[in-house]
């Protein structure tokens, strides 16, 4: 099925409810579909047509959802971008995509205007916000835009979404995902809407990351009221848990700690909640136990994936976060609960394989590969990094190191590649170390990931200087703020004075672990 | 009850329709009445 049948149906089921709660701003699921078409005819006018891309860079917002849904229409592919990422990393991405339209946020709309000689096959920008000079205006091509239904030739096998990610090497990565990578997902886990049944969710995961936008088209099958924040604020979460009464929510790791241990936590009622749903990141056990025993009676879910497995591909599910049973069960729980990231879900093969690429035995740590309708085909245009990503048999590497226990659960055993995942953002120790060492008083940098009570890792970069040279931590952080997003920048440094090595000059990342981390 | 937003499956060929208009037919398939499918007894995670 396309996406964009699941506004059609959800439409025809509960026309009047609500489908998106921003800024004290409503709009129904009808008068979504409406904006939806109108903004779609007008995108056609614009030139915009099957197969073009079509690029977004904002926070979460309502025009974030129209848009989707109105390029999906058209048959175009949508290009979610990472507002964190920097003007050259943006540039990138805009230019790999080979994006016509972008649609810019407030508070981007000058960095895209310095940038724009860059973008070389850039047609139109719009800002979705205020006017902007030199640029389209989102209101205006609503309203400019047929109210009359919008029908385009869309295959399931077209690809919908063009998704980056952060990987090993500093680029990004696009990963296309069809409209059946989504679909084929959400119809077999998902409820379709129902008159009788009216659920609300908050999203606060960024709508350029996979997981995002994979709740919001669960949502909108599901008939769901999607409550939409710019950008997760502990305090004016617990706010609006506790007046929209909303039932569903996810959280990464962080965002669940910072809730639990507000000061004000007791204070609001967050009594509606139903469903937590946490991933992204390795979850503290102390920071689960808590917020097992901090929301009685709410069902907690443990989402596993990755963009380039359509997203969730293993579940720990509310049965698994109920201690209970004899003392050996409840230690089975325990386990599963501090490291297990639960087992595959039906559509999906999951194996753990070594260096040369047989499966291992039951508890023995292995290289975690995946196979399944949702998993992606290759990187968009680029058949180097798409051969290595997969085993000469078409299984995908996920690059995380786990092990499989005998009743088929799986647990983590730390990055194939030493990615470090702060908050849920992925950081490439290399993008980091390539940006210290071109400071001119650092010899050599290498960056690990040290764990973090709040964020789960922080960068820590271990940097050797040139001879003679002197310099502070905090000219070295400085500068790498200056030229990598915020969340990549190394939090400490540790100067030394060489690089552990292995006989073949390889860097030993697991010994600067080892005696720095 | 109402068939809206319900799902029907068809017992001898698989087939699974969603009704987003209600009317006074029962849907069949296969020259049988369908079966209305119960909703999933997991909470998805999304």
């Amino acid at each position: 099925m396309n996406t964009t049948d699941f506004l059609n149906i959800a439409v025809a089921i509960c026309p009047d409810r609500e489908l998106m709660v921003f800024e004290k701003n409503r709009w129904t699921y009808e008068q979504t579909n409406e904006r939806v078409n109108r903004l779609a005819h007008a995108l056609t006018e614009a030139g915009v047509g099957k197969g073009d891309r079509v690029g977004m860079l904002s926070v979460n917002c309502s025009q974030y959802i129209e848009a989707y849904f109105a390029v999906a229409k058209t048959g175009a592919i949508f290009v979610p971008l990472n507002f964190r990422a920097k003007a050259d990393e943006l540039a990138y991405m805009i230019n790999t995509s080979e994006a016509k339209v972008l649609f810019i946020g407030e508070r981007y709309l000058d960095m895209v205007r310095d940038m724009k000689p860059q973008l070389t096959g850039l047609e139109n920008c719009i800002s979705i916000d205020a006017p902007y000079e030199g640029m389209l205006n989102y209101e205006e091509q609503i309203s400019s835009g047929s109210e009359e239904e919008f029908f385009s030739e869309i295959e399931d096998e077209d690809v919908t979404i063009l998704m980056f990610t952060s990987g090993t090497t500093g680029r990004p990565k696009g990963v296309p995902l069809t409209h059946d990578s989504f679909s084929m997902y959400i119809l077999d886990n998902v409820d379709p809407a129902d008159p009788e049944i009216e659920e609300k969710n908050i999203l606060t995961v960024p709508m350029y990351h996979v997981a995002g936008i994979q709740g919001v088209l669960a949502a909108v099958y599901g008939g769901r009221t999607l409550i939409l924040m710019r950008q997760f604020e502990v305090k004016e979460w617990m706010e609006t848990v506790q007046q929209e009464k909303a039932n569903r929510v996810m959280l990464v790791p962080t965002m669940l700690k910072q809730v639990i241990d507000d000061d004000d936590f007791a204070g609001f009622d967050l009594s509606s909640l139903q469903i937590i749903t946490y991933g992204a990141a390795a979850m503290p056990f102390e920071v689960i136990k808590k917020a097992i025993a901090a929301f009685p009676g709410v069902s907690f879910i443990n989402a596993f994936g990755q963009t380039e497995t359509g997203s969730t591909i293993t579940t720990l599910g509310p049965e698994d976060h109920d201690i209970s049973g004899t003392e050996e069960e409840k230690d089975k729980k325990l386990k599963r609960l501090s490291s297990s990231i639960g087992r595959p879900l039906p559509d999906v093969e999951i194996k753990i394989i070594d260096e040369q690429g047989n499966s291992v035995p039951s508890n023995v740590v292995g290289e975690i590969v995946a196979q399944g309708p949702r998993v992606m085909s290759g990187y968009w245009q680029d058949e180097e990094k798409t051969a290595k990503a997969f085993t000469p048999d078409g299984w995908l590497r996920t690059s995380d190191m786990g092990y499989m226990d005998e009743d088929g659960y799986i647990y983590l055993a730390g990055r194939a590649d030493d990615l470090i995942i702060r908050g849920g953002e992925n950081i490439s120790p290399r993008e980091v170390e390539d940006v210290i060492i071109s400071h001119p008083k650092v010899e050599e940098a290498a960056v690990i990931g040290i764990p973090d009570e709040e964020w789960g890792q922080e960068p820590r970069a271990i940097v050797v200087l040139k001879g003679g040279e002197t310099a502070t931590a905090d000219e070295i952080i400085e500068f790498s703020r200056s030229k990598l997003a915020s969340f990549k920048r190394p939090r400490s440094v540790i100067f030394v004075d060489n690089l552990p090595r292995s006989a073949l000059g390889k860097l030993s990342r697991k010994q600067l672990v080892e005696e720095y981390g | 009850m109402s068939q809206l937003g319900k799902r029907y499956e068809c017992k001898e060929c698989g087939t699974i329709v969603l009704c987003t208009k209600a009317s006074d037919c029962d849907p069949s398939c296969c020259d049988k009445g369908m079966e209305v499918q119960q909703p999933k007894k997991k909470p998805s995670s999304d």
